[in-house]
Formats: structure tokens, C-alpha cells, sequence
């Protein structure tokens, strides 16, 4: 009798951690910090050329064209825009948490953050970064769902510190590989302000960079910004690149 | 008296009847000095009321004499500004006892209004409007009261030009978008309550709300605050009270330097900047006054009284050769009658004197002239008013225009007028002084 009871509790025991195994939650630390790795360049620097088309309504659609050069080991970016000509010249250095913005007609640099948008286009500069997720954000909750053809975790994150620009974000990681579909970004207030798709992805070097990515306002309707990347590379960059000197002197 | 001080009615009489001989060039004379007192006591009075008006208009749209403001480093070594707890500074104040009127508390974001697709940026000033009576009695509103705006905590008022540019009426609810005071993105609603005259300066970009709700866009606590104002009773007190209350606290608290040893530098710059510069931890005071926000347009009046001043010496140095001149003529057409009465016993003295007061008679009647005009177009130009809505809302009082000017201007002014004027004569009187009796009755001229 002694022996069938031990036997019963052994098999029921065996029986709810093979559930566990089965249907137990992934390890989401992990998968946050799997997505910040896929696309951070901690190894190497990494350049390319972004084009931000803007649409707002009752406005002209507005093509932005720069060119970006990363060393997240650093900390460090430059991003110079190309186009409309009006602007070109103008340029964001990053280096640690500052941030500074080049203005060739008045040929100063001025403070900016991370949280503030490039140029005219929903497209924050801390989207032109490398990802923080995992020292930024917990998981808070998880569902798994379906975006498109994708078999997807859908992740609500909170933010671990009140200096992150969005205190809540949603989401959407594909089952299958730990690639970012989709993200929400919602206020204090919990008020969806900002969806961003990530339709296409293109392999650099061993990372996996978003090639095209879609940002709606969710406050104000019709303003959308799509952003795609183009001739991407991780050759090692010269240090006097990532400097404010750089800046001035690319365009003169 | 006059024959105290050595002046005879009867050579004041025969230099007035000389003025009155020629009256058309006394006139043209004196309505010159006028001219250029006119001129000069205009820009006097405009620049003398001009600090006082942009002094008043600042305090009241910035809700104070003395402003107190924390700045809060976080672990991240961000900069953050607000007042956790006041307790400190209340005790400051009241121990120095600080001549208040009032004290205001308030904090302020930049948002974005959004109603029905269209955006408008501003700047939200919150405040707890019972302790603002003054500023509601400053601000114009053409739509709403603030009693509207404080019986809805979630109300709002804007300038008309605002309003007009989302498109929106009193009672609608717009989305604001803005950030916490760590930087963190925030999304609220406003309904609004009344709209105000657009002061061009500050009314286009500010609007008002109530400080309980903008604290919570801001994710501060109910009680906290960004900046405390400190209006007092007499705004000529400010200099002395901030001098004692910063060094009271500089002992209680971690207070960011006032005087950098720059004159030339706006000492409000040189304090943010000493948050970069300066490696600094936990809590720390910036305390500015409304004379250093105004350092910069005291320089502005200090330039235009410098250029009123050039210009009154440019204008009466153009005058003053007219006097020349005039008085040369003078001398010409009496050469005779100065003879004559030298012949019979007039000395060099009384005839110089003659002179020099027909020239001191006539600044005088210009300088009384001018100011009388000037007066009076104060008067007039007082009386009308130019409206909230334009750019020299800041100069004027109300939209009206107002002119100060110190009694010691004035006798400044006429005693500048009158040495000039005497100047300018001295020559030709000397000369007819120096006449002889002979020759002047031979002269054929």
C-alpha cells in the first residue's frame, strides 16, 4: 500500500513537471535580452542609411534621408541627414546619455535626448539605438497569439525605472526565432500612443536588424512615419567619426 | 530777491521787451528748444515707465519677486526639477520674515494640445488659483472664468488664437500630450474652461490649469511642485530680501551660486549652467529674482537713456548754432542801440546781461513749451488703449501706455537746455559788450 502511494505521488509528480516542461513559461529575461542582443553591435560598428517618410494629414509627405553610424559598445551614434536639402547637415551625436544637436546655419550644437523625435517624423532618436529591454523592462504578463502568419509571444512589459520614455510597452515576439513583430508604446496613463511594425528584417553579420519599419501615432490619427534601411554594414568605423567635429565638418 | 542774487528788474524788463520786438524769430527760437525737450521728454518718460511696466508685467506673469526652484539629481544622473517638500523654505521665509504678499506654487510642462487632428504646442502652467487672485485680476478672459477652470479639475483655458487654431470651444475635451518630470511619456485629457486675450509674449504659448491635475501629468505627488514664487509688498525690497533669504538658506540647504563674478553674464544662464558644469549630488535650490531676469532690459533702458541723451546733445548742438547765429543778427541790427545806450552811461556788464537773458528767457520758454506739449501728449497717448494683443504688451500697463519721469530729469533736462543755451549767446553777447559807444553809432548796419 506504503509502495502504491509513493508510486502515485512519484507519477503525479513526474506527470505536473512534465506539464511544467511543456507548458511552462519561456524564460523572458532571457528573450528580452536575446532581442536586445540581435540588435545591438556590441562586436563591431555599425553604419547604413535610413529614409523616413512621414505622412501627416492635410501635409505634404516628407522624405527624410540620413546617414547613421553606430558603436553601442561605446554608447555612441551619429546620425547626419541627407536630404531634404534644407536640412542637410544637420546632425545627432550621441556619446554616453548626452545627446547633441548640430545646426549648420547657426553652427552650434544644442541638447537633445533620446526621447526627442528625428527631425519631423514619429521616429524617436532612441529608436536609431541599440535596444535596452532587458535592463529597462520586466515582463509583466504574456499570452501567446497570432500577428499575421506568426506564431508570437505577446509580452507587456513595465518599465523598472521612470526615466525610460514609454512606462509600458506590448510586445510581439515570433515562437519561432526571438524576432520583434510588432510593439505598442502606452503612456503613464496607460493611453496607447504609438504602434510600430517590423515587417522585414535583414541579416547583418550575425544580428538581425529591422529593414523596414512602420510607426503609427495612435493620438493623432493619420500621422505615420515608414523607415527603411538601406546598405547596412558593420566595417569598423574611424573613432574621429563619433565627435563634434566630425559633424561640423562632414558637410562644409 | 532778484536784487539779491544780483538781478534787476529793469534789465529782466528791457531783455523780455527785446524778445517781444521780434516775435516771430523768439518763436521760431524757442519752438526748436521746445522741439528737442518735446523729443527728450518722451523717450525720458517712455524709458522711465518701461522698467517699471516690463518689471510689473514679468512679476505678474510669473507669479513673483523671488523664485525658488529645485533641482533634484536622480541615480542616472539626470537632472529633475521639483520641490518634494517645502518645509525648509517656508521656515526660511518666515524667519527672515519676508515682506509677502503672496506665495505661489507652481508647475509648469510643455505639451502638446490635440483636438480633432489638429496640435497646438504650449506651455502648462499649473497653479493653485486661491492663492493667485492677483494674476486672475492680470489675465483677461473673454470666454470662462477661472472659477469655471477651478470647479473642473481637469479644465483648461487657452489663448483665443489657440483656440482658434485646434479649432476648439468652450467644453470640449483635448488630448494633451506631454512628460513627467522624470521624462516619461503622458497622455491626459483637458476639458476647456475659458479663453484669454492673446498677449503675444506669453499669451500665445501658455495656457493655465489647475496644479492638482498638472502634477499628475507630471507624476508628482499631490503637495509637490516645481517652482515657488515669492511676490512681495514692495517690489523695491527685492535686492535686500533675496540677499538675506539666500544667505539664510545657503546655511539650511544645497543652493546653486547667484554670483558667478561675471558681471556680463546673465546670472539665470550662468546658474543652469552650473548644473553641468559642477559635479553635484541629492538636492539642490536655484534662487533668481525678477532684477536678474530683468538685468537684460535694464541694459536695454540703459542704452535707450544713452541714445535719448546723445540725441538731446546732437539736437541742441543743432540749436545752438541756430542760437549763435540768431544772436549775431541780433547783435548786427542793434549795434546802434547799443551805442547809444552805452553813450549814456550803460556798462559792459548789463549789456552782456541783456543778452544772456533774452537767451535764458527763451530756453526757458522753450523747456516750458516742450514739456507742456510732451504733457500733453502723454496725456493723450495714456489714454488710449492699445490692447492685450500686441507685441509692446510687455511696455505697457494693462494695454495702456504709461510715462514715469523723475523731477531731477526734468530739472536735469532745463539745466543742460539753459548752460547750452547761455553757451550759444555768450559769444555774441560778448562781443556786443565789447563794443565801443563810437564805433557802434558810426555802424551802418
Amino acid at each position: 500500500m506504503r509502495k502504491n502511494i509513493i508510486l502515485i505521488m512519484t507519477t503525479a509528480v513526474l506527470f505536473f513537471a512534465s506539464l511544467g516542461f511543456v507548458f511552462g513559461e519561456p524564460d523572458f529575461d532571457k528573450m528580452l535580452e536575446e532581442i536586445d542582443e540581435l540588435g545591438s553591435f556590441e562586436d563591431s560598428d555599425f553604419s547604413c542609411v535610413y529614409t523616413f517618410v512621414s505622412e501627416k494629414p492635410g501635409e505634404e509627405t516628407e522624405v527624410t534621408q540620413a546617414r547613421m553610424f553606430r558603436r553601442d559598445a561605446n554608447e555612441q551614434f551619429v546620425m547626419l541627414i541627407l536630404k531634404p536639402e534644407y536640412q542637410k547637415g544637420q546632425g545627432y551625436l550621441k556619446v554616453d546619455d548626452n545627446v547633441w544637436f548640430y545646426d549648420p546655419e547657426s553652427r552650434k550644437f544644442t541638447h537633445s535626448s533620446m526621447k526627442e523625435n528625428v527631425q519631423n517624423s514619429e521616429a524617436r532618436n532612441s529608436d536609431m539605438d541599440g535596444l535596452s529591454l532587458a535592463e529597462d523592462y520586466e515582463v509583466d504578463s504574456w499570452e501567446t497569439g497570432k500577428l499575421g502568419n506568426f506564431d508570437s509571444y505577446i509580452l507587456t512589459l513595465e518599465a523598472l525605472n521612470n526615466e525610460v520614455t514609454y512606462p509600458r510597452l506590448k510586445i510581439w515576439v515570433r515562437t519561432d526565432a526571438t524576432i520583434v513583430l510588432k510593439e505598442e508604446d502606452y503612456s503613464l496613463s496607460d493611453r496607447l500612443m504609438r504602434t510600430t511594425y517590423f515587417p522585414k528584417y535583414v541579416k547583418v553579420g550575425d544580428k538581425y536588424v529591422p529593414s523596414q519599419i512602420l510607426i503609427v501615432d495612435n493620438l493623432q490619427e493619420g500621422e505615420k512615419t515608414q523607415l527603411t534601411m538601406k546598405n547596412p554594414s558593420t566595417a569598423e568605423l574611424p573613432d574621429s567619426v563619433f565627435s563634434k567635429a566630425y559633424i561640423e565638418r562632414v558637410n562644409n | 530777491m532778484a536784487a539779491i542774487i544780483g538781478i534787476k528788474m529793469r534789465d529782466v524788463k528791457i531783455a523780455f521787451r527785446n524778445l517781444t520786438r521780434q516775435k516771430k524769430r523768439t518763436i521760431l527760437l524757442a519752438a526748436a528748444i521746445a522741439f528737442g525737450i518735446y523729443i527728450i521728454t518722451m523717450i525720458n518718460g517712455f524709458t522711465g515707465s518701461f522698467i517699471e511696466n516690463v518689471s510689473e508685467n514679468f512679476s505678474n506673469l510669473l507669479a513673483g519677486h523671488i523664485f525658488i526652484e529645485g533641482v533634484e539629481k536622480s541615480e542616472s544622473g539626470r537632472t529633475l526639477s521639483l520641490v518634494r517638500n517645502d518645509d525648509i523654505l517656508m521656515d526660511a521665509i518666515e524667519d527672515n520674515e519676508v515682506p509677502w504678499k503672496y506665495i505661489t506654487k507652481r508647475s509648469d510642462m510643455n505639451a502638446t494640445l490635440i483636438f480633432e487632428g489638429e496640435t497646438a504646442q504650449q506651455t502648462v502652467t499649473g497653479a493653485d488659483w486661491d492663492q493667485e487672485e492677483y494674476f486672475k485680476e492680470r489675465i483677461i478672459l473673454t470666454q470662462g472664468t477661472f472659477e469655471d477652470l477651478q470647479a473642473e479639475r481637469q479644465g483648461i483655458i487657452i489663448s483665443e488664437k489657440v483656440a482658434e487654431k485646434i479649432n476648439v470651444e468652450i467644453g470640449d475635451r483635448l488630448l494633451v500630450k506631454c512628460r513627467t518630470y522624470t521624462g516619461q511619456q503622458n497622455v491626459g485629457e483637458f476639458v476647456m474652461t475659458g479663453m484669454l486675450v492673446d498677449s503675444s509674449l506669453f499669451g500665445g504659448s501658455t495656457a493655465y490649469a489647475n496644479i492638482s491635475y498638472v502634477n499628475e501629468l507630471l507624476n508628482l505627488k499631490p503637495g509637490e511642485y516645481m517652482s515657488m514664487g515669492i511676490y512681495l509688498e514692495d517690489p523695491d525690497m527685492i535686492d535686500e530680501t533675496a540677499e538675506n533669504l539666500y544667505e539664510d538658506l545657503k546655511t539650511r540647504v544645497s543652493m546653486f551660486e547667484r554670483n558667478t563674478g561675471d558681471d556680463d553674464e546673465n546670472p539665470i544662464i550662468a546658474m543652469l549652467e552650473q548644473e553641468d558644469e559642477e559635479e553635484w549630488e541629492g538636492l539642490r535650490f536655484r534662487f533668481m529674482t525678477l532684477n536678474d531676469i530683468m538685468k537684460e532690459v535694464q541694459q536695454i533702458v540703459d542704452v535707450l537713456n544713452t541714445a535719448a541723451l546723445i540725441i538731446l546733445l546732437v539736437l541742441f548742438g543743432i540749436i545752438m548754432v541756430g542760437v549763435t547765429n540768431t544772436f549775431r543778427m541780433v547783435l548786427m541790427e542793434r549795434t546802434k542801440e547799443i551805442g547809444t545806450m552805452r553813450a549814456v552811461g550803460m556798462q559792459r556788464g548789463i549789456v552782456r546781461k541783456l543778452f544772456l537773458y533774452e537767451a535764458f528767457f527763451i530756453a526757458v520758454i522753450g523747456v516750458a513749451v516742450g514739456l507742456i506739449l510732451a504733457g500733453i501728449t502723454m496725456l493723450i497717448l495714456m489714454q488710449i488703449n492699445w490692447g492685450l494683443d500686441t507685441p509692446a504688451f510687455m511696455l505697457m500697463k494693462n494695454g495702456y501706455m504709461t510715462f514715469k519721469m523723475p523731477v531731477w530729469q526734468i530739472f536735469l533736462n532745463f539745466g543742460i537746455v539753459s548752460i547750452l543755451t547761455l553757451f550759444a549767446a555768450f559769444f555774441p553777447s560778448n562781443k556786443a559788450a565789447k563794443l565801443q559807444p563810437a564805433d557802434a553809432l558810426r555802424s551802418t548796419k
